[in-house]
């Protein structure tokens, strides 16, 4: 029902955008992020933050709508063909990057080459070493030759890995590229001085003539969350990146400011590393699971801005429906004490949750610190430097952490490496075969039905043996100027910016 | 160039950068500086103020009214009301009873972080000045370069290395704090050696360790205690920033410093967070420079 | 007098030394490969075996050193870990913002310190003495992150008078680059102006103490021209020969001013690098602090040694 209500509100918002006459030229879009985006190369890139600025300065083979559906960008067409293996792009004429090099068939080729290219050591090789060959069929198509049928394929290519910059440059600045990025977006590159701003301008040569209609957009990163909000408020900034739960409230109904909501890609949660103490007895992670009250949780953190959550696939994605993913526990303390007694620990037992910095995950923390308290459970919070706290994830060194994942629209990116026997992102070193070849199974399979059927079976093994325990599938908001006018909120949170302008 | 250093590092109370605290009314001892610190109404106040806090960090599971670690999800930002006279905070804990339990922790770290400067700065300080020669450049030259060092920056980056926790934040700050401590020391012992009595002991076979301990000590104990009293109240001030940065405290354990980083969220909201731990460093703090100010005041009474 | 300058500079030698021996220490003495702290665990081996080249970490610790310090006196400080870039560069093009900062802290602080200062002296033991004296105190007590917070809460949230945080160059737009200082400079000015105020309050009862001037009392100059003539000049000649222990001050203020307010000076650099673990900017910023310190020291004893000859004779007494 709120569902519905969400995705008519935003229809309605996309609706009166577009209804509106026509757009305005001119004027500076000043965005606040909550980082400040350390590397401007899609090639190179690893933080979330970066993809913002992707978002204006570059161009994709295709792109995503509000509905998650792909659609095209700089490949106006593409046909999938040898049992989902081969993909064959029809590519947009007219299309130059910045620095005038024009976009063709060679110019994508590079671009794969480029993130295959193992001494480049790209951190989009994971995403796209599934290709074996990648071929020039006439300046405008190019045919990519996949290893295996691999489903997500073409929602790899709207993100980073689609992205593509210009050959000439990247040649000449080799790994510099990040410090004076080359792309072919509606807005090009001016400067970037750290932590405190990254100007893009309008390229007049870009191939929409009905996108880009600002002068300039700058970038302006605000670490601390309110510090966004209330420079929002001054006028200071036009639209920011994630708003803080506390403040959505009040921000829904302040005059000159437009607050957008939709549910999210993203689940959060946490990894529970099973192949050691404590956590290699199943019994004690369903025990600690029953202490939780997920409702309780997110009211209290998170207020309205969060639902509660059971598994990786957030309401607005075709598999959120799977009732292993969508129906949310109980609290059940007599389980509890149950499995405890189970795993041979009748009295509780304690663990190390180890968190970023950050109010959040310390109030996340706390709460549930609180709530295993009751059965004597004991937990001891330790706050790690972010890119410390990912590399003892990614090397198994911790007893239970508080991570999730800003997710991706398709199914298979929010679950696939994360879970499967030895995956990249496998923090809890699980291992369970069956889960494996069920995953393995979806990536073949072509339809939503299908698909679903596979995911069904892996959420209620899953949910069983509690490598991760989901919590919250946080909402995507943005919070703007009423005078930001035309911008289409898509779930994945990124703020593009093609066909917003300022209403003079 | 000498005794201006000497006036500022009075002032500051925190660093001091000169061999000499020459005014030191050198023989009267501390019980004389005890009586005449009880003639300072403000300096009273101030050490009525720390007693009371003292006080307040022992007695704190009696005085506060509920537990300050447990959350009560069906009371959260509640603003300052007869059950909750400083509100509930955001996991609807009672604000009071996480002040009274914070003096625990800002207490701890202002004495255990001076405690250890102290430690480690006086018996070097002694050595330094006592025997000179070699020992005594190198020190002066290193203590030099590490007050070149802006203190929060030492620290912060100190804090970060050691990892987080109030214990790595304690060391961290009584590293920085220790050069203070070596200076004022071996100006104390540089200039009580000197000293005809001093001259005496040794004419009279007394060893080197009898000097100082019998000789040279005692005379340090009142400047010392002004500088330490000093530099408690800016240890406190270290702590509650580097925990106010994330880098001290770790939760649930209260904490001023950590309270206030949280209150930052919630300034629209619920301002009555981030006033009172504010209002609890600030008192605390200001207790503790009245405090050294007296001591200091006592010590040399010209400057009042 | 080229013999104490002389004397003096090298004075500093030893101290820059032990200066640049603690911040090598900070990363290299800490248990651990000094290498993969610098890159962070999730570097790859290749990489990680380059650094180890680089740093000559096969080599015992004080050829490690000679090494480091050699590049580092070439002006080469390394590259930030986290986006790549020169440490050196990043924190030029960071320290005109601290400085324009730090300059309005300074004006702010001696514009309330020195009146009050002068004034709580000439009129010792006063309602003017006391009250300057306690508001010092308060000031030197107040922790600045409380003060700021406070600040923004009355004056952004609450009566929406001025900008909460953000900088501009004053280049691109001054008026709003005064506005959005007007609160760090504020708070980066309080301790100091207390600190200031009360130095100078002690070396002015000090100074009116002396003998000269109570000959020139004697003498009849009027009150204002002993104050102002005679007093004065001499009471901040302790004010100014502080400068270097003010810097001090101030750089270690901007660490939480900037961060409050989002200024993207070194004190917010020191902090974020601090806080994301990019050692090599970490040592680069606080080599850079430190090194300041030590400069701003060596300038105010020689200008200080020009204008006072007889500083030099009690240098080499000393």
């Amino acid at each position: 029902m709120r569902r519905t209500l969400l995705v008519v509100l935003a229809l309605v918002l996309a609706v009166s955008a577009v209804s509106v006459a026509a757009p305005t030229r001119g004027g500076t879009l000043r965005v606040g992020l909550d980082a400040d985006p350390p590397n401007l190369d899609p090639h190179q890139s690893t933080a979330a933050v970066d993809r913002q600025v992707f978002q204006s300065l570059c161009d994709k083979l295709v792109d995503i709508n509000q509905e998650l559906e792909i659609v095209p960008m700089l490949a106006t067409s593409w046909a999938i063909t040898d049992g989902g293996r081969t993909y064959t792009f029809r590519l947009r004429s007219g299309v130059v990057f910045h620095d005038g090099t024009p976009f063709n068939a060679e110019a994508v080729k590079y671009n794969f080459e480029r993130m295959l290219d193992r001494s480049f050591g790209s951190p989009r090789f994971s995403e796209v070493n599934l290709i074996t060959a990648v071929t020039v069929v006439d300046p405008l198509t190019i045919r990519i030759a996949l290893d295996k049928p691999y489903s997500p394929f073409l929602s790899i290519l709207s993100d980073r890995a689609g992205m593509m910059v210009s050959p000439a440059a990247a040649r000449r600045l080799g790994r510099d590229f990040a410090r004076e990025p080359v792309c072919s977006g509606p807005y090009k590159f001016v400067e970037k001085r750290p932590q405190e701003r990254i100007v893009l301008e309008r390229f007049d040569r870009h191939w929409d003539r009905s996108a880009g209609f600002l002068e300039r957009i700058v970038f302006r990163p605000f670490s601390d969350e309110n510090a966004r909000v209330a420079n929002l408020r001054a006028g200071e900034l036009d639209i920011i990146n994630l708003v803080p739960a506390a403040e959505v409230p009040r921000l829904k109904t302040e005059q000159g400011i437009v607050l957008l909501e939709r549910a999210g890609l993203g689940w959060q949660g946490m990894w529970i590393m099973v192949s050691g103490p404590p956590f290699n007895n199943k019994a004690l992670r369903q025990a600690l699971n029953a202490t939780i009250d997920r409702r309780t949780l997110v009211r209290v953190v998170f207020g309205e801005t969060a639902e509660p959550a059971n598994g990786p696939f957030p309401p607005g994605m075709f598999t959120y429906a799977i009732p292993a993913n969508s129906r949310i526990p109980e609290r059940n303390l007599d389980l509890a004490r149950r499995k405890l007694q189970e795993g041979g620990q009748p009295n509780g037992f304690s663990f190390t949750l180890k968190i970023s910095p950050g109010r959040q995950p310390q109030q996340v923390a706390q709460v549930i610190q609180s709530m295993a308290a009751e059965v004597g459970i004991r937990i001891n919070i330790e706050i790690v430097e972010f890119g410390a706290l990912l590399s003892q994830l990614s090397n198994h060194r911790f007893e239970a952490s508080l991570l999730g994942w800003s997710g991706r629209p398709d199914p298979d990116a929010n679950l696939y490496g994360f879970f499967v026997t030895g995956g990249g992102l496998n923090n809890s070193d699980y291992a369970n075969s069956r889960v494996d070849s069920l995953m393995d199974a979806a990536r073949i399979l072509t339809t939503n039905d299908q698909r679903r059927r596979a995911y069904t079976d892996v959420m209620n093994a899953l949910n069983d043996d509690l490598p991760y325990l989901f919590l919250w599938w946080p909402k995507e908001y943005k919070a703007m100027s009423a005078k930001v006018q035309g911008f289409v909120q898509v779930p994945d949170g990124m703020i593009r910016t093609r066909t917003v302008y300022l209403r003079p | 160039m000498m005794r201006p250093r000497a006036a500022t590092a009075a002032a500051t109370g925190t660093i001091d950068r000169t061999p000499a605290q020459r005014r030191t009314v050198r023989r009267d001892g501390l019980r004389y500086l005890l009586d005449r610190y009880a003639r300072n109404p403000m300096a009273l106040a101030g050490l009525g103020v720390i007693l009371l806090i003292v006080i307040a960090a022992v007695a704190a599971p009696v005085l506060a009214p509920y537990n300050p670690i447990t959350p009560d999800f069906d009371d959260l930002l509640h603003p300052p009301s007869r059950a909750h006279p400083m509100g509930t905070d955001d996991l609807g804990r009672d604000v009071l009873s996480r002040v009274i339990f914070g003096s625990r922790t800002s207490l701890l770290a202002g004495i255990i972080s001076v405690g250890i400067a102290v430690a480690v700065g006086l018996p070097l300080g002694l050595l330094s000045g006592y025997y000179r020669g070699r020992l005594d450049d190198v020190l002066m030259r290193l203590t030099d370069a590490m007050l070149s060092f802006p203190f929060l920056v030492l620290a912060l980056a100190l804090a970060a290395l050691l990892g987080a926790g109030l214990d790595k934040a304690m060391i961290a700050i009584g590293i920085v704090f220790t050069p203070s401590f070596v200076r004022l020391s071996r100006a104390q012992a540089l200039s009580e050696r000197e000293q005809n009595y001093v001259e005496a002991a040794k004419a009279l076979g007394a060893g080197d360790g009898r000097i100082v301990w019998r000789h040279i000590l005692p005379n340090i104990v009142s400047p010392m205690l002004v500088q330490a009293s000093l530099a408690t109240a800016a240890a406190i001030t270290a702590e509650a920033a580097l925990s106010f940065l994330g880098l001290g405290t770790q939760p649930p354990t209260p904490s001023w410093g950590s309270m206030l980083n949280i209150a930052q969220a919630y300034l629209g909201t619920a301002p009555w967070l981030a006033i009172w731990p504010g209002l609890a460093i600030f008192v605390t703090v200001l207790a503790m420079n009245l405090l050294g100010d007296g001591l200091r005041e006592a010590l040399d009474p010209r400057l009042r | 007098m080229s013999l104490f300058l002389l004397r003096r500079a090298l004075l500093t030698l030893p101290v820059l030394f032990f200066v640049s021996v603690i911040v090598f220490a900070l990363i290299n003495l800490i248990p651990g490969d000094p290498a993969r702290i610098m890159m962070g665990e999730e570097a790859s081996p290749e990489a990680l075996a380059v650094l180890r080249e680089q740093m000559g970490l096969n080599r015992p610790v004080y050829v490690r050193y000679v090494i480091w310090l050699g590049r580092v006196v070439r002006g080469d400080l390394g590259k930030s870990v986290r986006d790549g870039r020169s440490v050196l560069e990043t924190l030029l093009l960071k320290l005109p913002v601290t400085v324009e900062l730090s300059l309005v802290a300074l004006l702010v602080a001696w514009a309330i310190a020195i009146p009050a200062g002068v004034l709580a002296a000439w009129r010792r033991r006063t309602l003017w003495d006391y009250t300057a004296t306690t508001v010092a105190l308060a000031g030197v007590s107040i922790p600045n992150f409380w003060l700021g917070i406070m600040l923004i809460y009355l004056f952004a949230v609450n009566l929406r008078l001025l900008p909460p945080s953000g900088y501009v160059e004053p280049w691109i737009d001054l008026a709003r680059n005064l506005k959005l200082m007007v609160m760090p400079a504020v708070v980066l000015g309080t301790a100091l102006a207390a600190l200031v105020m009360r130095l100078l309050r002690s070396s002015m009862i000090e100074v009116l103490g002396t003998d000269y001037v109570r000959t020139a009392q004697a003498k009849g100059v009027p009150d204002r021209g002993v104050l102002f003539r005679h007093a004065m000049k001499n009471a901040m000649i302790p004010v100014v020969t502080i400068m270097g222990l003010q810097l001090g001050g101030l750089l270690g203020g901007a660490v939480i001013t900037e961060t409050i307010f989002a200024v993207p000076g070194l004190g917010r650099l020191a902090v974020e690098s601090i806080l994301t673990r990019d050692y090599p900017m970490v040592q680069g910023v606080v080599l850079f602090s430190a090194f300041a310190v030590v400069t701003v020291n060596l300038a105010v004893d020689v200008v200080y040694a020009f204008l006072d000859p007889r500083i030099r004779w009690e240098e080499r007494a000393a």
